[in-house]
């Protein structure tokens, strides 16, 4: 409790001595002051970014507009022209030249004093990396889907369990009002007894056949982003578009799991469980190297009885979005504050205050920098996230074999198929493995 | 003496039987052309090709006069085909013709309309029902309503103007509008199509007409409606049916339009359903997706054979079609054992093949990792050894030796 003045005064003198002469600006984030890492409210959280591409650049903007809760100090990333821009813009927020940039996210855990950091990595990278900054326990906001595969997952739940640190998903729409709303409405039995969900995502996109392999621009290190990932020629494709390869993503499908299909869970209170049979196909390209599937279909059975149909968007009635039916009529949720119902009546059903209330926020990234200002549990936290992108990664299995995948989401293994199995990891390429927790 | 006689009558039993199949090597298909403001003389081989491909076809071509030539000489008998084939858009037949084909249709005579066969005969009412919707041949407002998508719904626009028209030649993505009918279920709701003339602004009876399949015609691209297309329709007139593409302009060869998978597809579907209104072919693995154009260089699928035959020079700087066939192949067998373990030891060999490109072994380890077996193991370990191969060998026996 004595730490926190001291803190205090720690901070001034580090002040003094930037503006004096030559010393690093260090500044001491909060959790390095007792408490485990509980911060006064009245302290600014220390945060840094690994991954400062086009979704990590845009968590750090909304984590710069909380500046009175914020400090932003460092950022990695294996790109320099992305390091630089994302340096620039910290250091106008701060109005200084201090933010400091890494291209090896183990320096940069390593030498960095943080509160937070704000993760958004290609996918084949987050298995290792969240569970790296769990390891240095480290509260931590990491895009979803936050698993290329089921061990992947496991492993980052339960190193942010054992470390005992704060975790956001960035499933932002639980922040959204209409989808909290129709979440709600939805488990509170609104629709009657919910029977069916319907989850559309986006549909494929065109190839780009194989493009001819290039010489590795020079800001970019094309061995670390590959990092666990099997070795390949650079063809130009690395940014962005490595979710249409499934070396590194599983398409669409997995990249919105962490929406649409997290808030199908949320409102059907299937957020700590998962199917128990899955089966489906998908639509594969013939020809290049993208290769994710460009239609997606598959029905998942949970014990309760309900079922979930996952699909690309053309495939299902009302399209993008979840759809909750129930015995007694549906609603329906998306983007752009959508909200529609069977019955209009529906969406002017009252909650009580004894029914189910779920987790209120109205700013994803600000809940996050409150939790772990407060130590309370954040709305999108890891098992909820593990058991959104688990329903896709077993869809993408049953897909893959064209089999009906029998799973049990208690001890989280598939039932009686060793190919299916096979699917649920990934062996990495060395030197890389997966942190022990 | 008694197993002699009973071996002869299952001998005789069987010969029996395969001439009896011989005899109906497929339902007897009409083409009709011979005049055209298309190549006609390139796309009727080409839609005879396709049809015959499935083995549920028998076709023939027959061709009407020429331009001016006297039409009472066409007189096709109808009543001996299962099918008619329409690639014509030219004079108009005698009326003896044109009734013999109502009457033939209206007994359930199966029909597939082609490309601008919905451009023939402007003033032959029945023939524009059997068609639904039709262009050019100063066709307009007298002539039926347009019918077309609009922002995800159906609309029946009774505006005055010119039926038929189409922008510049292009690849197109085709968008299943009814995914449950017999000829579409299976499929992709999107594929591209390979480039062809997106026929726009077709009008017509549109009576007992179900629209399969649209296509947006961007104005942006090359001119176009920003309409949804209709694309693939079915008609029922009387008893019969008739499916209609407007696809596949022709070129010497038959183009990419007539090369494209998605077209060679729908037309072998269509036709099957023309004929006896369901389909019993299984959609090909090739099938087009809104990733990219499939065309097929002879018109047929790929076999899995022929992909193993190719993959050992896999370039994945030319195709990964190969790999492609052979994944296909792989799922589709949906954890069949013998199946699999046929394909994992084809897979074997093209890895124990020095002559085998890198590229090809490396896919194909990736692919063992999951559904290979011991079989392949000893195989794999050889491969440790090699630079080029150790990563991915590694990854597929650490997979498979869990």
């Amino acid at each position: 409790m004595a730490n926190k003045s001291s803190r205090r005064d720690f901070v001034k003198r580090s002040a003094a001595l930037v503006a004096g002469t030559f010393v690093l600006p260090q500044i001491i984030p909060s959790s390095a002051f007792g408490m485990g890492r509980r911060i006064a409210p009245s302290d600014r959280i220390v945060i840094g970014s690994i991954g400062v591409g086009s979704q990590g650049t845009s968590n750090m903007m909304d984590f710069l507009k909380l500046k009175d809760a914020v400090q932003f100090v460092a950022v990695c990333d294996v790109d320099t022209l992305h390091l630089s821009k994302a340096k620039e813009t910290i250091n106008l927020a701060n109005k200084n030249s201090d933010c400091r940039t890494y291209g090896d996210y183990r320096e940069f855990l390593e030498k960095e004093k943080l509160d937070a950091v704000s993760i958004a990595l290609p996918d084949h990278w987050h298995g290792i990396i969240y569970s790296a900054a769990a390891n240095k326990k480290i509260n931590v906001y990491g895009e979803k889907p936050i698993c290329r595969t089921i061990k992947d997952g496991q492993t980052i739940v339960n190193a942010v369990k054992k470390n005992n640190i704060i975790w956001q998903t960035g499933s932002w729409q639980r922040s959204v009002a209409n989808f909290h709303r129709g979440a709600e409405l939805a488990i509170n039995g609104r629709v009657g007894k919910i029977k069916y969900i319907e989850v559309g995502l986006p549909d494929g996109n065109k190839g780009i056949g194989t493009p001819p392999v290039k010489p590795v621009p020079a800001e970019l290190n094309w061995e670390m982003w590959l990092g666990p990932a099997l070795k390949v020629s650079y063809r130009g494709v690395s940014h962005w578009d490595w979710r249409w390869i499934l070396d590194y993503s599983g398409g669409q499908l997995t990249d919105w799991a962490g929406h649409h299909i997290d808030i199908a869970n949320w409102g059907a209170g299937l957020e700590h469980t998962g199917p128990v049979e899955i089966s489906g196909s998908g639509v594969y390209p013939f020809e290049g190297i993208f290769n994710v599937p460009v239609e997606y279909d598959f029905l998942c059975k949970y014990a309760n009885g309900i079922e979930m149909r996952v699909a690309n968007a053309s495939r299902l009635p009302l399209g993008m979005g979840t759809t909750w039916h129930g015995d007694q009529g549906w609603v329906h949720v998306d983007r752009g504050d959508i909200i529609s119902a069977s019955d209009p009546k529906i969406l002017n059903e009252v909650i009580g205050e004894n029914e189910i209330r779920l987790y209120k926020s109205d700013n994803h990234w600000q809940n996050f920098i409150e939790c772990v200002k407060s130590g309370k549990p954040t709305i999108a936290p890891v098992e909820v996230a593990y058991r959104a992108i688990s329903v896709a990664l077993l869809g993408e299995i049953a897909m893959t074999t064209r089999q009906t995948i029998k799973w049990d989401p208690d001890k989280e293994e598939i039932i009686g198929n060793t190919r299916a199995t096979r699917l649920l990891s990934r062996p990495y390429r060395q030197p890389w493995t997966l942190p022990t927790v | 003496m008694k197993k002699q006689y009973l071996l002869f009558i299952i001998v005789a039993g069987l010969l029996t039987l395969f001439s009896a199949c011989k005899n109906q090597a497929g339902y007897k298909t009409l083409i009709i052309t011979g005049q055209n403001n298309h190549k006609w003389k390139a796309s009727s081989p080409v839609l005879k090709q396709i049809l015959d491909e499935t083995g549920l076809f028998s076709s023939e071509i027959m061709t009407t006069p020429e331009k001016g030539g006297d039409m009472k000489t066409f007189n096709p008998d109808f009543s001996k085909y299962k099918l008619v084939v329409i690639d014509y858009n030219g004079d108009s037949w005698s009326e003896k013709t044109n009734n013999a084909f109502v009457e033939y249709v209206k007994n359930g005579g199966g029909v597939v309309l082609y490309h601008a066969a919905d451009n023939s005969f402007p003033s032959w009412k029945e023939y524009n029902e059997m068609s639904g919707l039709g262009g050019w041949g100063d066709r307009n407002q007298k002539d039926g309503p347009y019918v077309y998508y609009k922002n995800d719904k159906l609309v029946t626009d009774t505006t005055a103007g010119l039926g038929g028209s189409h922008g510049k030649r292009r690849e197109f993505l085709v968008r299943a509008r009814i995914t449950d009918h017999p000829i579409t279920r299976g499929l992709p709701v999107a594929w591209l199509h390979g480039t062809d003339e997106l026929y726009s602004q077709l009008r017509g009876p549109a009576k007992n007409m179900q629209i399969l399949a649209t296509a947006f015609a961007d104005s942006t691209l090359g001119g176009g409606t920003m309409r949804d297309e209709p694309i693939l329709m079915t008609i029922t007139y009387g008893k019969g049916r008739i499916f209609h593409t407007t696809m596949g302009h022709a070129d010497e060869g038959g183009g990419p339009s007539m090369h494209c998978a998605g077209f060679i597809t729908t037309l072998q579907r269509g036709a099957e359903w023309a004929v006896t209104g369901d389909v019993t072919q299984k959609v090909p693995w090739d099938f087009p997706s809104a990733a990219g154009v499939v065309l097929r260089p002879d018109f047929k699928e790929m076999t899995l054979d022929e992909a193993f035959a190719n993959i050992g020079n896999y370039d994945i700087a030319k195709s990964t079609k190969y790999l492609s066939c052979i994944q296909s192949h792989i799922r589709d067998l949906a954890g069949d054992e013998t199946g699999t373990l046929k394909i994992e030891k084809m897979m074997v060999k093209v890895l124990s093949n020095n002559e085998a490109t890198v590229g090809a072994k490396k896919l194909l380890l990736r692919e063992l990792s999951w559904m290979g077996s011991d079989y392949s193991v000893h195989a794999i370990k050889n491969l440790v050894s090699n630079a080029e191969l150790k990563d991915e060998a590694e990854f597929a026996l650490t997979r498979l030796q869990k």
